[in-house]
């Protein structure tokens, strides 16, 4: 599980990097319980199929994805707003595509559009028992963090 | 030579905004037709003289690898240029579109400089 979990790490941050104008820092990933509750206001989901299965979340302060939005969109947001639904959807789309490159030698992965979940201390229950979810912290110079979490298991 | 009409099709309109303004970084006189999904995209396609498509994978109703298959089966769009600017960036993907007649192929996120590079190739200044 652990050797999946490098091309995330590296995918992040060159995306927040060229996509979102930013450095980020990753922290020590770590495993999180699957129903585990969390304090952030939005997340936005990824199924992985194919020849694995699984998703990969990103979850974050509303702060966090409003002030990303504004970067893309070049406007200031003050709600969650379709365009940040967008914004926030299309950075998991960029991270899950872009880490399938990493993980092309151990299988073949198709990655569904991204869901949406918000609302504080919201869950992301996820739908397998027994793999084991890894939370990334990432840490941005502005002091605002976030999550990527990334459960996945190769079928058969 | 006439204003070129570009075909964006991305479900995200972040992403459509984003690739319409590298587009017009490089000064070339065009208008832009959009679409948010590859469904949409072939009725555009069927109504309008397009010259480029820049098309995007994963979207709803159908997929830009779906759509590139029922241009590409149509005579008439055989030649069409037309560029995927997608995540999909495992060289499985790029083989496949290729594959099924993708002129060229960008990995999001858009990079001005390939962005660029790409298009020039296609003479359409």
């Amino acid at each position: 599980m652990e050797k999946y979990i490098q091309p995330f790490v590296e995918v992040c941050e060159s995306v927040f990097r060229d996509f979102l104008q930013t450095e980020v820092r990753a922290d020590r990933p770590h495993f999180i319980d699957r129903s585990e509750a969390n304090n952030w206001d939005i997340s936005a989901v990824i199924g992985l199929t194919g020849e694995a299965r699984g998703a990969v979340v990103i979850s974050m302060k509303l702060n966090l994805a409003l002030s990303l939005t504004s970067t893309l969109t070049g406007q200031q947001h003050t709600g969650l707003d379709d365009e940040v639904v967008d914004a926030i959807g299309e950075v998991v789309n960029i991270i899950a595509g872009n880490a399938k490159r990493g993980l092309e030698e151990s299988f073949r992965l198709v990655i569904s559009l991204p869901t949406i979940v918000r609302g504080n201390n919201h869950s992301v229950i996820w739908p397998t028992e027994q793999t084991r979810i890894i939370c990334i912290p990432f840490r941005l110079p502005s002091g605002d963090t976030f999550c990527l979490s990334v459960a996945i298991e190769a079928v058969g | 030579m006439g204003a070129k009409t570009v075909l964006v099709v991305d479900d995200s309109r972040i992403m459509r905004n984003i690739v319409k303004n590298t587009f017009l970084s490089m000064n070339i006189p065009c208008e832009f037709i959009e679409a948010s999904t590859g469904k949409e995209a072939l009725v555009r396609l069927d109504n309008n003289a397009i010259d480029l498509v820049l098309l995007d994978w994963n979207m709803p109703e159908l997929s830009g690898l779906d759509f590139l298959k029922q241009a590409r089966s149509n005579p008439l769009h055989k030649d069409l240029p037309i560029i995927m600017i997608t995540s999909e960036a495992a060289r499985y993907n790029v083989i496949e579109a290729l594959k099924n007649g993708a002129t060229d192929y960008i990995i999001k996120p858009v990079n001005e400089k390939t962005f660029q590079q790409k298009l020039a190739k296609l003479h359409l200044k």
